[in-house]
């Protein structure tokens, strides 16, 4: 067993090799940052200089993606200091680091799924260097045909590959000439050919002195492209090399902090733990990401996948676990499982770990104790009834076994550490005595200690006659743990490496070499049909569909009964629908930028009895609109505020405020009361035509939204903040801003639909708004907003709109009861609303699962 | 198998210090039911002092009714918005089981009984459809409970054909009466909310509902079967509309056809009030109860006082929003305060996970 003190030291920096680059261009100093009492990275210092690549390795955890947060501004150290190009960051802004020279390619890039990549890049490199936002298509189709990926620049970031996302993330880096550029885990994404010429364009920024931080944890691609390399390990600087002075192995022991042989226990394989029964068998397993899969898993054995992410590994092991849909044979110790169903495969003693641990590994409000049994509660109970002793004396003799460090089996799981967590979730896998054992990136974003203790863990549960599957990136925790390991390309295993040929420049060279061409989405595929694929994918083709129901549900009516195209009823339906248009359209403002306003029906009551107190013979009518005006913008500064300020959910602010608007109205007049002054109601209620001129403005202003949505920055950050709002605040966009404005100009769109409708009604009454708030709803539903916000269109609203006032219009011309009133907003709601989901699910479904 | 403190050299075990008053406060606060007892104590206390005789055998027991159908109903919201839920089709469902459990044996002769299981059953089944529009149809649930109150409106208003029917008299008078001088809505209520606090707190169902609310996705990893518990969770909340709306048609005699629009809100208020998030997962239907008592005679205090009904309505939306506010910023107050300790003086820990890495 070696000391593995001898690693740790350092070659000092400026040493000969660093003699060949310029001055520092990106220099980190004494930085230092606690997550929750945690400390993340203590004391790095790093120089990074001009013209030189330097290499950041580490495993997953070590810090590396911490360290560059606090360098590309993301994040506050705690102490320490970030120098760009010889000036100091003086506040943690992701716009300060930009503007001072740095881009940064992030493992997750920060794009907006719903907005198209030309938008992407206006967003991201600033709207003036692409020349505004009506130039940005053109100028961003320059900058991505250098890399031949075939990505047409108004294509949706959703539709593209990861692999086509991550290009144009990197191309949005180099866009704006850095000094020093930041690349996290490049390749992770990548095949060899695009590996290959990442690499060219990475020399090539080095050779034009640009800085260039390359952060990986595959070793062999280190050496082939770094001039220095340092290694990070739980947060501390562990030297920094010139990359001709240390080899692989070298690196790799530096790495992990020992030498392999102590990090890893026995494998099954030598000591001969493995056992004859094929436990786990898959034949001719076919899903989303992968086709014909079989191999089979005897009791005792690991048996590793691997891979350049996004080859179908991931969808593989989840489809074993039956959380993805697959079809062909799963057998587990003979007996057949039904793909596809995640009880069947828990029943046959599938267990699964997942790699996403906060969002699918552990419930992070509830307790150690109560996260432990949550897969075996028959065990705990009696009758039914759990019994918390139990629950707590498992637990306790848990973390006992796995030496989980928690205060108390009660605190709850969020505040451990993120190797407790793992293996508090694998205690509850082991307690489900698993037939298999699925694992999926077991060590991700675990400390060297906590690795090793999981690694003993995997090879128990083997050698208590599980047959073990891993999924993981890091082929060093392969070489070390797996007895075989199987390579996935395209969905397809084309190779299977075992015994002495488990090694991790083996797994790296079959992944790489086997990926030489991915299979490229549709966007170069299939010149013909483009335009009208991106049109029907585009937020406009449901207003055509709505409008051509609109038209056709006239024409039927018309033929039954030939008065509805008289002008009176045209007038009418044209009249009732402005207030619709206007509703409608804000609460689209509001659910573009993922919120959500159940006030705006109350609201216009709430104004309209206002009105009724001065808009009345003898009264005044400015300062009656005035007061209007000030009830409304009021209203959605409140809102705005809970929402945003005190991040209270918006749905209670707005039935909150629904009740307390109702409240308001009822106190001021409950009955009726206040006739509107007539001349007043009149005048609003002017046509040119049979086309009211209300109704004429709410088309305009509609229209105007619409092209404001398009065309201004304002539109591009309301939608960019619904589609992804963590990608919207990284960017620089003032998130909270946008979306407590969104609810202003919401109460603010209610106003003139308020006007209307006192027009209408003659009389202060609030009670006729409250309707206002399904319509509202269902006007957004139909005009086929993600009700998640970022899409849709104000188009939409406009068609959604007059087809709800045609159909409330048509019931007494079809002769129907008052009940449809009721049933048939409801029905087309729900219809829409489970349509749209159908669409978009089925539309969405390759994308997002390359996503995941 | 060794540990390997010893080649790493540093302890990982970030034990995060807790300042008690702050931990006490957050749990008052935040789920568990303990706040919302004391507060409730506190206004049962108080009611003698602000209106004299509001804690006479009167006013109470024409509380108690009101109180008991809203925790009935309330019961029913926690099921859902422990699903990360929020059921807008409240109205609709209690009007639903009123029109059927009075409209059934006035027209169709129905017998009494039959017509109470309609009443009760019927929104549980369109419970369950609201659970298959949210689960496996992908829909937004405010979106379904918005879209089916409105199918329900205008189904009660065809069954009843816009006339309101007076409910049988067997079950008025089993509403109005007493059983050793309780109201028997109450006892019907604690039955109710005993056992739904029981399944949902100590029985394996109870647990896997929480789990699916607390993450649908980590649910799923263990192998349970997602969509049938919220669909389970959104038919058991219709039983509670149903069971509470036909108690309530009994009680009022001649139902008004939309006579559940007032219990919208302050079912949502007393799920708040009563600890869970809406974020879900964590609930307490025996909070919920007990909130809803507090609001019900918060109510008849404001009544007492002369205030209208309009007053109430905004009286309610403050409250809701004040405890609202109180939980969001008390925590966010004392993590602060927790964060500049830390960073004066960390443990020497090793979480990666808090990293992003």
């Amino acid at each position: 067993m070696t000391n593995p003190d001898l690693f740790d030291v350092p070659t000092l920096p400026g040493s000969n090799g660093a003699s060949r680059f310029g001055p520092a261009v990106l220099a980190l100093d004494g930085i230092v940052k606690t997550f929750t009492g945690v400390r993340a990275l203590t004391d790095v210092t790093l120089k990074v200089l001009a013209g030189e690549v330097h290499a950041l390795v580490g495993e997953n955890g070590a810090g590396k993606s911490t360290l560059m947060a606090v360098a590309s501004g993301a994040l506050m150290p705690d102490a320490g200091t970030v120098h760009i190009g010889g000036v100091r960051l003086e506040s943690s802004s992701p716009g300060e680091a930009r503007r001072l020279g740095l881009g940064i390619v992030r493992q997750d890039p920060a794009l907006l799924p719903d907005l198209t990549v030309a938008e992407n890049m206006a967003v991201g490199v600033g709207y003036r260097r692409v020349g505004g936002l009506g130039r940005a298509a053109a100028w961003s189709q320059k900058e991505l045909d250098k890399w031949e990926m075939g990505i047409d620049a108004r294509t949706r970031v959703s539709d593209l590959s990861v692999e086509q996302r991550f290009i144009v993330e990197i191309a949005k880096a180099l866009a704006l000439e850095p000094k020093v550029l930041i690349l996290d885990e490049p390749t992770e994404h990548l095949s060899l050919d695009e590996v290959q010429k990442l690499f060219r364009t990475v020399r090539g920024l080095a050779a034009r002195s640009t800085a260039v931080v390359y952060i990986s944890h595959r070793i062999p691609e280190v050496k082939q492209i770094a001039d220095r390399i340092t290694v990070l390990r739980d947060g501390l600087v562990r030297g920094t090399f010139d990359a001709d002075e240390v080899d692989e192995q070298q690196i790799i022991e530096l790495v992990i902090g020992r030498t392999l042989d102590t990090v890893f226990p026995p494998k099954g394989s030598a000591a001969g733990t493995v056992g004859t029964e094929d436990r786990l068998s898959v034949s001719g397993l076919d899903g989303t990401d992968f086709h014909n899969v079989s191999f089979t898993v005897k009791a005792g054995e690991i048996v590793g996948l691997a891979g350049v992410q996004g080859n179908g590994q991931a969808q593989l092991i989840r489809a074993l676990a039956g959380l993805e849909p697959a079809a062909g044979g799963i057998a587990v110790a003979g007996r057949t499982v039904p793909p596809g169903s995640n009880a069947a495969a828990a029943r046959a003693g599938v267990v699964y770990v997942p790699a996403d641990r906060h969002g699918e590994g552990v419930f992070l409000p509830l307790s150690v104790a109560e996260n432990i049994s949550a897969k075996t509660l028959p065990g705990v109970s009696r009758g039914g009834l759990v019994r918390e002793r139990r629950v707590l004396a498992v637990a306790a003799d848990q973390i006992r076994r796995l030496s989980v460090k928690t205060p108390s089996p009660r605190t709850p799981i969020s505040s451990l550490s993120g190797g407790n967590q793992q293996k508090v979730v694998l205690a509850r896998t082991l307690l489900a005595e698993p037939a298999v054992l699925l694992a999926e990136e077991p060590t991700q974003g675990v400390d060297a200690g906590a690795r090793v203790d999981i690694y003993g863990i995997l090879r128990g549960a083997a050698d208590a006659g599980a047959a073990v599957v891993i999924l993981s990136s890091d082929g060093v925790e392969l070489e070390g743990l797996c007895d075989r390991v199987l390579i996935l390309s395209r969905g397809e295993v084309v190779s299977e490496l075992t015994g002495g040929d488990v090694t991790e420049a083996a797994i790296a060279r079959a992944a790489l070499t086997s990926t030489t061409v991915r299979e490229r989405t549709d966007a170069d595929k299939a010149a013909r049909g483009v335009k009208l694929r991106r049109w029907l994918r585009g937020d406009s083709s449901p207003a055509a569909v709505l409008a051509a129901m609109f038209l056709l549900l006239g024409v039927v009516v018309a033929a039954t009964s030939p008065s509805y195209f008289g002008a009176f009823n045209l007038n009418n339906l044209l009249l009732m629908a402005a207030p619709l248009l206007f509703v409608g359209a804000a609460q689209q403002v509001v659910v573009l930028g993922s919120g959500f306003d159940l006030s705006v029906g109350p609201l216009m009551g709430f104004l309209v009895v206002l009105a009724s107190f001065w808009i009345v013979d003898g009264g005044n009518l400015y300062l009656g609109l005035g007061l209007m005006a000030v009830g409304a913008v009021g209203t959605g500064v409140i809102n705005g505020l809970l929402v945003t300020r005190f991040n209270i959910n918006p749905v209670v602010v707005t039935l909150a405020m629904y009740m307390a608007l109702q409240g308001t109205y009822l106190a001021l007049r409950s009955t009726p009361g206040g006739i509107i002054f007539s001349g007043v109601a009149e005048q609003i209620q002017a046509r040119i035509g049979i086309v009211p001129v209300v109704t004429i403005v709410a088309v305009l202003v509609l229209l105007a939204l619409e092209v404001a949505l398009r065309r201004t920055r304002w539109g591009v950050e309301l939608r960019a903040v619904g589609s992804r709002i963590d990608a919207a605040g990284r960017l620089g966009i003032r998130v909270k801003r946008t979306q407590f404005l969104s609810y202003v100009l919401c109460s603010a769109l209610v106003l003139p639909a308020a006007v209307i409708m006192m027009a209408q009604i003659g009389i202060g009454d609030g009670r006729p708004s409250l309707s206002y708030t399904l319509a509202s709803v269902t006007v957004v539903v139909l005009a086929g907003a993600s009700i998640f916000g970022g899409r849709g269109s104000f188009i939409g609203v406009l068609a959604a709109a007059l087809l709800v006032q045609q159909v409330l219009n048509v019931s007494p011309f079809l002769g129907l009861s008052q009940a449809w009133s009721y049933w048939l907003p409801g029905l087309i709601t729900l219809t829409a609303a489970v349509l749209y989901a159908q669409f978009r699910r089925s539309r969405g479904t390759s994308s997002v699962r390359k996503a995941s | 198998m060794t540990t390997t403190k010893d080649l790493i050299g540093r302890p990982a075990a970030p034990v995060q210090d807790r300042d008690r008053p702050e931990a006490a406060w957050r749990r008052m606060l935040s789920g568990s039911g303990t706040g919302i007892a004391v507060a409730t104590v506190l206004l049962f206390a108080l009611s003698p002092i602000i209106a004299p005789g509001s804690l006479g055998a009167a006013p109470l027991l024409s509380m108690l009714p009101f109180a008991a159908v809203l925790a009935i109903i309330a019961a029913g919201q926690t099921l859902v918005v422990q699903q990360r839920g929020l059921d807008l089709s409240v109205p609709g469902m209690i009007a639903l089981a009123a029109v059927l459990a009075t409209g059934l044996p006035q027209s169709h002769g129905w017998p009494l009984w039959a017509a109470v299981v309609a009443g009760v059953a019927g929104p549980g089944l369109v419970g369950l459809v609201n659970g298959l529009l949210v689960t496996v149809f992908r829909v937004m649930p405010l979106v379904v409970t918005l879209g089916m109150n409105a199918v329900l409106l205008g189904t009660v208003f065809f069954l009843a054909d816009g006339t309101p029917s007076g409910a049988p008299d067997a079950l008025n008078r089993f509403a109005l009466s007493r059983t050793f001088g309780i109201p028997n809505t109450l006892l019907i209520a604690v039955g109710i909310v005993g056992i739904a606090a029981l399944v949902t707190q100590r029985l394996i169902v109870g647990r896997r509902l929480t789990a699916v609310g607390v993450s649908e996705r980590a649910a799923a990893a263990l192998g349970v079967r997602v969509n049938a518990y919220k669909m389970v969770a959104y038919g058991f909340a219709g039983l509670c509309y149903g069971a509470g709306g036909v108690l309530l048609a009994g009680y009022v005699k001649t139902p008004a056809l939309f006579l559940g629009e007032s219990y919208l809100l302050p079912s949502v208020a007393a799920v708040v009030l009563g600890g869970t998030a809406l974020t879900g997962g964590l609930a307490s239907v025996a909070a919920t109860g007990v909130a809803a008592l507090f609001l019900t005679q918060l109510g008849q205090l404001f009544r007492s006082m002369g205030w209208q009904d309009a007053m109430q309505l905004i009286a309610q939306a403050a409250v809701l929003i004040t405890v609202v506010l109180a939980r969001e910023m008390l925590p966010a107050l004392s993590r602060r305060r927790a964060a500049r300790r830390a960073a004066s003086g960390a443990p020497d820990g090793v979480d990666r996970g808090a990293s992003g890495a």
